[in-house]
């Protein structure tokens, strides 16, 4: 049917317009998704004609990833699975060679069949056009009266070169194979690069998590293909009219999990507002890490609970903000301002600094005290006078004070600066 | 008669108590003051529970009682979480009071919306021991909310809420409210799961009392 036949049928039919590039990219994203079965991926043409469009070819070589995945059955269960979740069209087909695989992939030939006999044999009686050849052969076989590939096999080569053109018996002896059949094999790219354009524009970001989602999960694919995981990568959203949104991924451990990458990237799209509506999504990693040897099903509760912490330790990062998830540690300083400091790594303190007692809470910035809110002095004064060497010298008086309903404050006398009242913590 | 009644009786309430014990509770973690873990049922905080304290004024001891607890399950594997803390939790204090600082995260929210869901996240997660949160206004509903994150994740979440909170209805298993005399911080039961309400309790916990008891030492050498 072309399109004027659809028009006149249905006025509403909605035209998209054919993206090769698109289509190319999206093949590759594919390819190394696969590399996880295989190191061997080779892939088919974007044919531009439409008519050969329909689909697009892709081979992945298991005869030596079949001990790895436990056999046939469960390898091509596990691809079912994985394709079924990146929610592509596709056919699968399993055959001794590269031409031979796609033909019964075409032909909707779910049995695997391993050796060119019983590959010649199972295709003798199907029909000619699940072939790959040009639409004019066809015809000419079509009108010669032979309608099966069996019967097409049976007629001389040299006839069908002289006849059809060399290229004609080539595709035949690859087929069968009677030829070798070398083709490069896809390259895997030391960097991920991915790139999502959308044939219309997402308003919303929760329209965007459903074409997340398939591209980390192909992510993930290229992750495994590797054996790597990451620890950072990018998000790019394109929009329309308007500066693209970069957003950094960041986790606390090295992963490859589509899940929880997938976590993470919504609780910043939370937290963000988008500038215009969203017409492309780009993936890049450029650092991968080796996975920890932790990875592997070794089970303790303290290693389970790192894990969950890491997990939750992302999630409020990506949603807060890096600065405002930390640890505090002590430092050697006798000013009480300089005596801690924020840290963004769990560092376990060895040696432990001897400090007098010190309350819980502590001002961010010292208070200016009226004397009348004091009851009584309960000790003091601890003298701390340090600082001089860089700038930041201090001269003061500590005490500890007792208003009516028996908070006790930490506070100070500025012997530097004539003396004023500051409070400084709480003793909670 | 009246003394097989009296037996009869007993061994009923010992019945409804062990049952009770045995349903409501999911484990205790000791407080670390003997006088409160008396009047607690299972002689502790209740585990995957919400615990809410309401202080007369800061600086009454209020995060001293908390602080053995905290000591403990940062010594043990688990994490400690201080959520939207009214001021610096200083390092060095904490540290003094047995606290591994390694395991405790602070994380800092600007608004009441992110501080309950932080707090949610902790609580759900079992890496977290207890969580500490700071939230001026929270909801029954939200509350509900937390407490079920707590029963999941069998940690505890302290939840410092202002005086006027005590005259509310809260779905949380157990509320305090924490005001100071002379002898220290007075723990007054408002609410608790499995035991009887309106227990008073006195514990001498404001550092004022050790500091104002030891001596001040003087500062280490000056570098």
């Amino acid at each position: 049917m072309n399109f004027t036949v659809a028009l006149a049928m249905y006025p509403q039919v909605n035209t998209l317009e054919r993206n090769l590039k698109a289509e190319r990219s999206a093949l590759e994203r594919l390819a190394a998704w696969a590399y996880q079965f295989s190191s061997t991926i080779v892939l088919g043409d974007i044919a531009p004609a439409f008519r050969k469009a329909r689909h697009s070819l892709l081979w992945i070589e298991i005869g030596a990833s079949l001990k790895l995945f436990g056999g046939l059955r469960p390898l091509l269960a596990r691809i079912d699975q994985e394709l079924a979740e990146l929610n592509y069209t596709y056919r699968l087909g399993v055959g001794p060679t590269l031409e031979g695989a796609a033909l019964l992939a075409r032909a909707g030939i779910r049995i695997a069949i391993m050796t060119t006999e019983r590959f010649s044999a199972r295709i003798r009686n199907l029909p000619i056009r699940y072939l790959a050849l040009t639409d004019e052969t066809f015809r000419h076989l079509h009108i010669a009266g032979i309608r099966t590939i069996g019967l097409l096999l049976e007629l001389p080569r040299d006839a069908l070169a002289k006849r059809f053109g060399p290229q004609t018996s080539d595709y035949l002896a690859r087929l069968v194979g009677t030829a070798p059949d070398p083709r490069p094999t896809f390259e895997l790219p030391r960097h991920y690069d991915a790139h999502f354009a959308f044939d219309f524009e997402l308003q919303s970001t929760e329209a965007l998590l459903f074409p997340l989602q398939r591209m980390l999960r192909e992510f993930c694919g290229y992750l495994r293909g590797l054996d790597v995981c990451v620890q950072h990568f990018d998000l790019i959203l394109e929009h329309h009219g308007a500066a693209a949104t970069s957003l950094r991924l960041g986790l606390s451990r090295p992963e490859r999990s589509a899940e929880k990458f997938l976590t993470l990237v919504r609780e910043q799209l939370d937290r963000i507002t988008i500038p215009a509506p969203t017409v492309g999504l780009r993936l890049s990693a450029r650092h991968f890490v080796e996975p920890s040897a932790q990875q592997s099903d070794f089970f303790s509760r303290a290693l389970q609970n790192s894990e969950e912490f890491a997990h939750t330790f992302d999630r409020l990062v990506a949603r807060l903000g890096v600065e405002h998830v930390h640890w505090i540690q002590c430092v050697a300083d006798h000013r009480p301002e300089a005596c801690w400091r924020k840290s963004h790594a769990a560092d376990a303190q060895r040696a432990t600094l001897a400090f007098p007692e010190r309350p819980l809470w502590l001002l961010p910035q010292p208070k200016l005290l009226q004397r009348s809110h004091l009851i009584q002095v309960i000790s003091g004064p601890e003298r701390i006078e340090s600082g001089w060497w860089d700038g930041g010298d201090i001269q003061r008086d500590y005490y500890i004070l007792r208003t009516r309903d028996g908070a006790n404050l930490w506070a100070y006398k500025d012997l530097a600066h004539n003396g004023e009242w500051y409070l400084h913590g709480y003793w909670s | 008669m009246s003394a097989h009644r009296a037996q009869t009786l007993e061994q009923l309430a010992r019945l409804c108590r062990t049952g009770r014990d045995a349903s409501l509770l999911a484990g205790t973690a000791p407080t670390g003051w003997a006088e409160l873990d008396a009047i607690l049922p299972g002689a502790g905080w209740p585990l995957g529970a919400v615990i809410e304290l309401m202080p007369t004024a800061t600086g009454i001891g209020e995060l001293s009682l908390l602080m053995p607890t905290l000591a403990q399950f940062s010594r043990s594997e688990r994490y400690v979480a201080f959520i939207s803390p009214p001021y610096v939790p200083f390092a060095p204090a904490l540290a003094q009071r047995g606290v591994q600082l390694h395991r405790l995260l602070v994380i800092e929210t600007s608004a009441s919306v992110d501080t309950l869901w932080a707090f949610e996240q902790t609580l759900r997660c079992n890496a977290f021991g207890a969580a500490l949160a700071w939230c001026p206004f929270v909801k029954d509903r939200e509350v509900r909310r937390l407490q079920l994150a707590a029963e999941s994740g069998r940690s505890i979440g302290f939840l410092y809420r202002t005086p006027a909170a005590a005259l509310e209805p809260s779905p949380a298993a157990v509320r305090l409210r924490l005001q100071a005399n002379d002898k220290g911080l007075i723990v007054e039961v408002l609410k608790c799961r499995g035991a009887r309400s309106g227990m008073t309790v006195a514990i001498s916990c404001a550092d004022s009392e050790r500091a104002s008891g030891s001596s001040l030492r003087s500062p280490a050498s000056s570098p």
